[in-house]
């Protein structure tokens, strides 16, 4: 039973990083299907495009530090389940805001593809996402420095 | 269903569709299309086509009955995976019974009988039982149902076109409305670029036009020697 517990706080040590990375390559790679499709049809303006779909990454960044904040907890019977409390659930929100932003992007260069004028605006909803990947990220390094042990 | 991660891909490298009756020219050749529709999933491809040729009379061949026309629809709306096309399908062909209700009463002929096959979905009956209404007794469900009718007794044939063309449009739009990166979406597109496709076809003036513009295009520079207008100075 200790054996589980503990695997279960490594499991959450490492699913900020772990997860947040899966969401980022998914959401890097769905904003990059749509970057290399605009890319077929735009005769220039083709860094902005590329550059967009760089966004998703920031993810990762912030399970890393999540990562970092959690390990400085040993992985004890007593810390685990806190540890994978707040280790997977960072890690389900960072993911899930990768991909969702991940799609956001793609809408985002379909539209300003067809108007470029609205580039700087259309950008506005994956913001949104990312402001809520904020929130995860803020809020599971308050509660690890809350965690005993 | 297929939700291939391409699809992305495909639909960012559309142009956007301009609005029905707004262009002369489709916003991308069908050669161009189709080298972009190769990012389908062969399944999708294949299902997609064959949308596509139950849903234009260009592409049936000359000699099918309207039972063989029938039996095809029959077979293949049932097996169409994504319901958003299954609808559109179904619904294009309730139209297109609609309307060879409106052309058959206009040239005079009685209503079909029981067991006549000329029409498709949940209207058959109803119109040959309100054969005398001007609108087959569907004002309430299809509101154009009437000015179709007026349209077509007037023998306005481009009128009724544009009418029958701007109604199917709408209902493609609205259905693309809810989906942006699958099959659906892509689908779509290719059968709202049919309309364009069609419409712009129809125009033969500026038809004429493009064609000179693509023909001077092609000479380059040699146009000069083909210029009527230079050669009679």
């Amino acid at each position: 039973m200790d054996t589980v517990m503990e695997l279960l706080g490594w499991a959450g040590v490492f699913s900020p990083l772990a997860l947040g990375a899966v969401g980022s390559m998914v959401g890097c790679m769905i904003a990059g299907q749509a970057a290399c499709g605009a890319l077929l049809e735009v005769e220039r303006g083709y860094g902005r495009y590329i550059g967009l779909t760089a966004l998703p990454s920031s993810q990762t960044i912030y399970g890393i530090v999540v990562m970092f904040a959690l390990m400085t907890r040993t992985v004890t019977v007593a810390t685990a389940p806190g540890l994978a409390a707040i280790g997977i659930l960072t890690g389900v929100g960072l993911m899930m805001s990768a991909i969702s932003q991940g799609k956001a992007l793609a809408s985002s260069i379909s539209a300003s593809k067809a108007k470029p004028e609205v580039f700087g605006l259309s950008i506005a909803p994956a913001a949104i996402v990312e402001g809520f990947a904020v929130f995860v990220f803020v809020f599971a390094l308050v509660l690890a420095g809350n965690l005993a042990g | 269903m297929a939700r291939s991660p391409r699809y992305y891909m495909l639909m960012a490298s559309l142009p956007p569709l301009p609005p029905v009756f707004t262009s002369d020219q489709t916003p991308i050749s069908r050669l161009r299309l189709e080298r972009r529709l190769a990012l389908l999933e062969p399944d999708d491809r294949a299902e997609l086509a064959a949308i596509e040729d139950l849903m234009r009379w260009d592409r049936l061949p000359l000699d099918i009955t309207d039972q063989e026309i029938l039996e095809r629809a029959h077979s293949f709306i049932p097996q169409i995976r994504s319901a958003t096309l299954r609808e559109v399908a179904t619904w294009r062909l309730e139209v297109r019974t609609v309307v060879a209700g409106l052309r058959r009463r206009a040239l005079g002929r009685p209503p079909p009988s029981p067991r006549e096959p000329w029409g498709y979905g949940r209207w058959v009956r109803y119109i040959t039982h309100n054969w005398a209404a001007t609108d087959f007794g569907l004002g309430g469900a299809l509101p154009w149902v009437a000015e179709f009718s007026r349209l077509i007794n007037q023998n306005d044939t481009l009128g009724f076109e544009r009418e029958l063309l701007g109604i199917t449009w709408q209902y493609m739009s609205r259905a693309a409305d809810r989906h942006f990166f699958t099959f659906e979406a892509v689908a779509l597109y290719v059968l709202r670029w049919d309309i364009i496709s069609r419409w712009t076809a129809y125009n033969g003036r500026l038809a004429q036009e493009r064609f000179d513009r693509l023909v001077n295009a092609g000479l380059g520079e040699y146009a000069e020697l083909f210029d009527t207008s230079s050669a009679t100075r």
